[in-house]
């Protein structure tokens, strides 16, 4: 027994001693564990315990770590293992220790915890599972050590099975990468606790990935861990399989899979999710590929249709998966036409993209202008004026219209609602809402305009009559919320002259509104009254759309509020729009203002008509402002309000001989002593600006509010619209006689701007951001302003300083650069050798925007080629009066006969032959690639603005990439997009033809830098380079179109061919950086350009020109003198009208 | 037995005008073709398809055969002779040859004999020769009109090695239409500057009323509306259109609105789809269409 004690006594203390020779805390560590476990521990298991230590600290040379780690665990595992199991987890440390004393430090260090939910029967397959881990190299010890360390967390939500699942999944992704494998499990460490019980699934799912692709396991773990917790648990798990299932048959992208899924489930109501599952399994059974674009599509699918309907579409799309996967991704993709066909006939929603152009197209017939069409949403982004994102307007060039319809349950009736819109909204355009002219006499009315005063006027007179008397200098004020007006009172004052000039008005519209003082009062009774008018035209000229006009017109009544809730001013202007609307019966009205109603009843009909004019508009505004301006805003009781009778039980007494509803000379009384008649404030001398609204209100009376807008008329803005169309007719040149307008300055409009009532409702709000936004839209406007009016630049940087005259002729001597000389118009003479080209052949890109452009535009492709295909017969001549030929041309032979009877020798060409070389056309396409085809194609009336390139080098580089990085984010389409897909449609049906065709580009940079690019040759045969190369045409800088004209001209030159085009196309005129002397070169490249083409057109070749430049008409005059061009109203017909421009010209 | 003849039958020289077409003038192009008539100096028409160009050349047929100016005081018959003014009307075409338009010798049983062609004749009988469309013809033809446009007023016949000094009536009036998309056929310089050219463009809204009421014989207020339709549609032209809507085409909508076909569907079969194959253009002009007429 003692001997065995001792033993054991010895065993420990050698122990012990063997452990001194490690360092110091590895015996600290032994003697504290020690001391617990003798007392818990056999003597002979503490022994083995020791000695498995001491095992431990021997086996490397830092291993004493893990001996450490091993002591300082004991105490806590002891206490969760029997004795036995005690042994072997110490046996597999040791075990571990040879492989990596590192792991077993992290064994040791985390088993406590483990322990705390590990079986103890799993202590070596848990050890071996991370163990697996570890490949000999510092990453994967690292790896498998933080799987030890995890191990206590992940247990915590993951049984040991599934533990084992993940650790197999690490190891097969540690093969491959083991940050990726750190990166899985630390998110797994987060994921799992969230998603408990699909957690075997996912792995499973992770595992698959890693082995078909393993890249896409970082995804999966971190994009779609979000979508899979928002998801929910109830599908969560079919979700996953679905993916399981899809990546299994090659799908690669499971994280996509499971965050569109997850998204779309949770945006179908509840009790369609199975069904929606359901639905995505039926695409994956048939065609696993285009599942996921399923899932990623449905979404914008339910915004157009139900979900029942949803189920057809997908059914169809189904059977086309039958066909291909490639057709099913397309169709699930709502790419392919099929598929928006079948979305379109099941969806009753009418989209404005979609009847874009036939509107405009039907704006363009009704009014004879280029109307453009554009979503409501974009007027109000523009932020100049416009506020509502949802209702339709217009600006005198452009109508805003909801973007979606869906009011109705048939296409035709929500199609009809765009067609009222736009038929009220060009009406404005039409008939001439805009082109209010302050003087021009009325039909209906007595003009009373220009005998009344202007408020402006009135205010200034009176201020500066206040400042005299009182000789007190008024403060200058900016009352943003009234309607008060801080018009130059500090001018008036200061200047002791007291004359007070007449106040100038950027519009006719400011001049007129200037006549209220309630002014938006004034608004809103022009607006009924000018809608009125509009809707009368309406009716009377179009009568074809008044069936659904109606319609719309009754569904707006029924959403008018109540006249009785209305205080009695409001409820006044509410009838007149209820009147205006068609409204005939249960007309409700404040009892005490029935003589008043009917005369505003009387206004409305008078203005309805075609007799009627903008002017009679105003007039009758007039009116109806100082019959309303009388009635004090009061609320009233119920009983208060009493039917007015119909009209035609009014008493027309007296009516037939008053023909107008008020008498003038009150009227101009009223307004002349700018105070209610009703003797409140009556000959009060205002004291201050704001008072003057509190004088105006007495008892009970309600602040003025503006009505609810009607929807289908939206908002009217005549000032602005006025402003805006009359720079649009500027630039068109339409406004010959009213002579040049001084360019509009930042002032003006400001002043503008805070008078004019439309602006009004948004300044109430705060005045310092009431001011902010007020002086954000002002700088928006002007920038609107100077687009449609190019002159009116006097906020853009000067111009170019750069002059390159001083500089010499060039020589060519690389290789394919060439020289050619430039045309100097004042000098009238040739610089020789002036500028240098240089031709490159276009990169190659990649072939799918050529086969895209095609598939997409397949119905044109098909009808370009019929129309070219009926060109081929012509060219298939039969030529007549040959001397041989395939057979006797019978008239010739005929009158050969007739010429030897009368004695004359007879012809001897008496043969036809089928001449198949008929057609010899070369045409050489030129594109021009300048920086400004960048621009997005709704973009495109606006003037090119690149004359302001900067001249120093680098600052142009500077302003080239911040060009060209927009296109790098652009989501829109671009000049030069449209460019493309022109000659893509263009190149494939010239096939047919068999012309001989080149396609170039040009662009440059100064006169040494002419870019020219092949992207065919005219000798070149059409090969798969060609679409490649057509993939990389892009904007690049500055367009000198005179070398690249010459280029090209000498290229066609050498091309045998009996008709020879040129066909230019570009997006506006010839500019580049150092074109001639400051001033002239806009001049100078025109005629520069000009010269070319004379010289081409001396070659023998037709040069034609097709430009997308709205501004286009008018140097294209000079230009083109005597060439034929054409200016495309819209860019997008260009792809449809250049092969026909192709088929005219060369035909 | 003797078979009725249904249809008439006459030379082309002997085809006068006899009732008044109806013209409506849209400025003075009336008094100055008569007043070229007295000069002899070539007309040329220039317009869109539509717009009256032959209508007029009959009026003026009609008008100087009538001598209606004539009978004022003091002035001679308008043609000279104080007979009636004929008409000869050739469309032209691509194949058309001078020798279709001079003449050419036949084969009979004896030999050959010489049939003069449509310009000779009207050379000879001294009437108006209206070559309508003349830049289809092939470019020969031109030249052989270039002697009788100028003081010479002659024809030569190569042919029969003769030359034929026009009768004193005669007056060549050309027709052709401004088509600029095509390069390759525009009326030669040394052509066009041998006329004086008269401009035909679509007549104004009221009086386009006018004439569709008159020729189609429908009410007013369609006539109006046909016209506002036709007014419409042409803002169209180079924008989808290649030529505004003809008042010939609004007439025929006119005309079938006045057998009972209803308004929006005749507007279609003799407007929409006779203007242009694009659907969306069609579908355009149809919206138009059902906003006039209900």
């Amino acid at each position: 027994m003692t001997s065995s004690d001792d033993s054991t006594q010895n065993d420990i203390e050698t122990t012990r001693k063997e452990l001194k020779q490690f360092p110091a805390p590895v015996l600290e560590r032994y003697e504290v564990a020690l001391e617990k476990l003798e007392g818990r521990l056999a003597e002979e298991t503490c022994q083995q315990w020791a000695l498995e230590g001491l095992e431990i600290a021997r086996k490397t040379v830092r291993s004493w770590e893990a001996a450490a780690a091993f002591f300082d665990a004991s105490v806590a595992v002891q206490r969760q293992l029997p004795s036995g199991q005690f042994l072997k987890w110490a046996k597999t440390g040791t075990s571990l220790c040879e492989d990596s004393p590192s792991l077993a430090v992290a064994y040791f260090t985390s088993s406590p915890k483990a322990m705390l939910r590990l079986r103890p029967r799993y202590i070596d397959d848990w050890a071996n599972v991370c163990r697996a881990l570890y490949r000999g190299t510092w990453k994967s010890s690292a790896l498998a050590c933080r799987l030890f360390e995890a191990t206590p967390d992940l247990l915590e939500t993951l049984s040991f099975e599934e533990f084992c699942h993940f650790g197999e999944f690490l190891e097969i992704l540690s093969r491959r990468s083991y940050d990726q494998a750190g990166d899985a499990l630390n998110a797994g460490i987060d994921l799992f606790p969230k998603i408990t019980g699909d957690v075997d699934r996912f792995v499973n799912l992770a595992q698959i990935v890693a082995e078909k692709s393993w890249r896409d396991t970082a995804v999966l773990f971190d994009s779609a861990t979000a979508a899979l917790v928002e998801l929910g648990a109830t599908y969560r798990a079919p979700l996953i399989s679905l993916a399981r299932q899809l990546v299994i048959t090659g799908v690669s992208d499971a994280a996509a899979i499971l965050r569109d899924g997850a998204n779309t489930v949770n945006r179908v109501p509840a009790d369609n999710r199975d069904r929606l599952l359901e639905m995505t399994d039926g695409i994956a059974a048939v065609s696993a590929p285009s599942a996921p674009a399923f899932l990623k599509i449905v979404p914008d699918i339910l915004e157009r249709v139900t979900f029942d309907q949803m189920g057809q579409w997908q059914a169809e799309g189904v059977r086309t998966a039958r066909e291909s996967d490639e057709a099913a991704i397309r169709y699930f993709k709502l790419e392919s036409p099929a598929s928006q066909k079948m979305l379109d006939s099941l969806s009753s929603s009418i989209e404005l993209s979609r009847v874009r152009d036939v509107i405009q197209m039907y704006c363009l017939a009704l009014t004879g202008r280029t109307i453009d069409i554009q979503a409501a949403q974009q007027l109000a982004e523009k932020n100049i004026g416009w506020f509502q994102g949802e209702l339709p307007t217009t600006e005198g060039t452009t109508i805003y219209m909801p973007s979606v319809i869906n009011r109705y349950t048939t296409k035709e009736e929500n199609f009809g609602f765009f067609k009222v819109i736009s038929t009220h909204q060009i009406g404005h355009i039409e008939f001439g809402s805009f082109a209010f002219d302050f003087n021009t006499s009325s039909n209906l009315f007595d003009d009373l305009r220009s005998r009344l005063p202007g408020a402006t006027e009135l205010k200034a007179a009176k201020a500066a009559d206040e400042a005299a008397r009182k000789k007190v200098s008024v403060k200058p004020q900016v009352v943003v919320s009234g309607h008060e007006i801080p018009f130059d009172t500090q001018q008036a004052a200061s200047g002791q002259d007291t004359e007070v000039q007449a106040p100038e008005f950027l519009t006719d519209m400011s001049r007129f509104f200037d006549l209220f003082q309630e002014r938006r009062l004034a608004l809103d009774v022009f607006t009924v009254l000018e809608s009125s008018r509009i809707d009368g035209y309406v009716e009377e000229l179009y009568p074809g759309v008044m069936r659904m006009y109606d319609m719309v017109r009754v569904a707006a009544l029924e959403s008018r509020p109540d006249v009785t809730d209305l205080p009695a001013q409001e409820a006044l202007v509410e009838f007149m729009i209820r009147v205006s609307l068609g409204q005939v019966d249960d007309m409700l009205v404040p009892t005490v203002h029935k003589t008043a109603a009917r005369k505003l009843r009387k206004l409305i009909r008078q203005i309805s008509s075609v007799e009627a004019r903008v002017e009679d508009a105003a007039e009758a505004a007039i009116r109806a402002y100082s019959i309303l301006i009388d009635v004090k805003n009061e609320d009233l009781e119920d009983e208060d309000y009493e039917q007015l009778e119909p009209e035609e039980e009014e008493d027309n007494a007296d009516e037939g001989e008053e023909d107008d509803v008020v008498d003038p000379e009150e009227v101009i009384q009223q307004f002349m002593g700018m105070s209610s008649p009703e003797g409140e404030g009556e000959g009060e001398p205002e004291k201050g600006d704001e008072s003057g609204d509190q004088e105006f209100e007495g008892e009970g009376e309600e602040d003025y509010s503006s009505p609810q807008e009607v929807d289908y008329r939206g908002e009217f803005k005549p000032e602005l619209s006025q402003l805006l169309s009359q720079m649009q007719m500027m630039e068109n040149g339409e406004m010959s006689e009213g002579g040049e307008m001084e360019p509009i300055t930042q002032e003006q409009l400001e002043e503008m701007m805070k008078n004019a009532p439309e602006m009004e409702m948004e300044q109430t709000e705060g005045e310092e951001g009431g001011d902010q936004q007020v002086s954000e839209m002002i700088e928006n406007l002007m920038k609107e302003l100077q687009k449609r009016d190019p002159e009116n630049q006097q906020f853009q940087p000067g111009p170019s300083q750069h002059v390159d005259e001083d500089g010499g002729p060039l020589t060519a001597t690389d290789p394919d650069t060439f020289t050619y000389p430039e045309w100097d118009f004042r000098a009238n003479e040739y610089k020789a050798n002036w500028c240098m080209v240089h031709e490159k052949i276009m990169a190659d890109g990649e072939p799918d925007f050529f086969r895209e452009t095609l598939a997409e535009n397949s119905g044109l492709v098909a009808q370009i080629k019929r129309q070219f295909e009926l060109v081929i017969p012509e060219m298939y001549h039969k030529q007549k009066r040959l001397e041989d030929g395939e057979e006797y041309d019978l008239d010739s032979v005929l009158e050969a006969l007739i010429d030897l009877r009368i004695g004359v020798s007879p012809e001897e060409k008496l043969y036809w032959r089928r001449n198949k070389n008929e057609r010899s056309v070369a045409v050489a396409f030129l594109l021009d690639l300048s920086a400004s085809t960048a621009e997005a194609i709704d973009e495109a009336k606006k003037p090119s603005d690149d004359w302001g390139a900067p001249d120093d080098p680098v600052e142009y580089m500077v302003w080239l990439r911040s060009r060209r990085s927009e296109g790098l984010r652009r989501t829109y389409k671009r000049i030069v997009d449209v460019e493309k897909e022109g000659i893509t449609l263009l190149v494939n049906s010239l096939e047919t033809l068999g012309d001989m065709y080149g396609i170039y580009g040009f662009s440059g940079y100064g006169r040494e830098n002419v870019e020219f690019y092949t992207i065919k040759d005219i000798d070149e045969k059409f090969s798969d380079m060609v679409p490649r190369r057509i993939d990389r045409i892009a904007p690049l800088h500055a367009t000198r179109m005179g070398p690249a004209i010459r280029h090209t001209a000498a290229k066609l030159a050498e091309a045998e061919a009996r008709s020879k085009f040129l066909f230019l196309i570009s997006d506006g005129r010839p500019q580049d950086r150092g074109y001639s002397r400051e001033g002239v070169e806009k001049e100078y490249a025109v005629h520069d350009t000009r010269q070319s083409l004379i010289e081409a057109r001396d070659m023998g070749i037709t040069p034609f020109c097709l430009t997308v430049d709205k501004a286009g008409h008018d140097y294209m005059k000079t230009m083109m003198e005597d060439f034929s061009y054409e200016v495309l109203s819209d860019i997008s017909l260009l792809p449809k009208r250049l092969p026909q421009l192709y088929r005219n010209l060369t035909t | 037995m003797a078979t009725e003849q249904k249809y008439g039958e006459r030379n082309i020289e002997d085809y006068y005008v006899t009732d008044e077409p109806f013209y409506v003038p849209t400025s003075d192009e009336i008094e100055i073709f008569e007043s070229a008539y007295r000069q002899r100096v070539p007309v040329l028409l220039k317009g869109p398809t539509g717009t009256g160009k032959t209508r007029f050349v009959e009026h003026m047929a009609w008008r100087l055969s009538e001598g209606l100016t004539a009978r004022s005081p003091g002035a001679k018959a308008m043609n000279g002779a104080g007979e009636k003014l004929p008409l000869i009307t050739v469309a032209c075409h691509e194949d058309l040859t001078a020798s279709d338009l001079i003449g050419r010798y036949l084969l009979d049983a004896d030999g050959t004999r010489w049939i003069d062609g449509p310009l000779t004749r009207a050379v000879k009988a001294g009437g108006i020769c209206y070559l309508d469309e003349i830049v289809e013809a092939r470019k020969d033809t031109t030249v052989i009109i270039h002697p009788l446009t100028d003081h010479r007023r002659s024809l030569t016949i190569d042919k029969l090695g003769s030359t034929i000094d026009a009768a004193e009536g005669f007056l060549l009036v050309v027709s052709y239409n401004p088509g600029y998309q095509n390069a390759l056929k525009d009326l030669k310089h040394s052509t066009r500057q041998r006329f004086v050219a008269l401009e035909f463009d679509f007549p104004e809204e009221e009086r386009e009323a006018q004439i569709i009421a008159h020729e189609s014989g429908c009410d007013s207020d369609t006539a109006e509306r046909l016209a506002r339709l036709g007014l419409k549609i042409r803002n169209l032209r180079e924008h989808g259109l290649e030529e505004g809507a003809s008042t010939r085409m609004l007439i025929y909508a006119g005309r079938l609105i006045k057998e009972g076909v209803s308004q929006r569907r005749a507007c279609q079969v003799s407007v929409t789809w006779g203007i242009t194959d694009d659907p969306q253009v069609q579908r355009s002009i149809d919206e138009v269409v059902t906003s006039i007429f209900a």
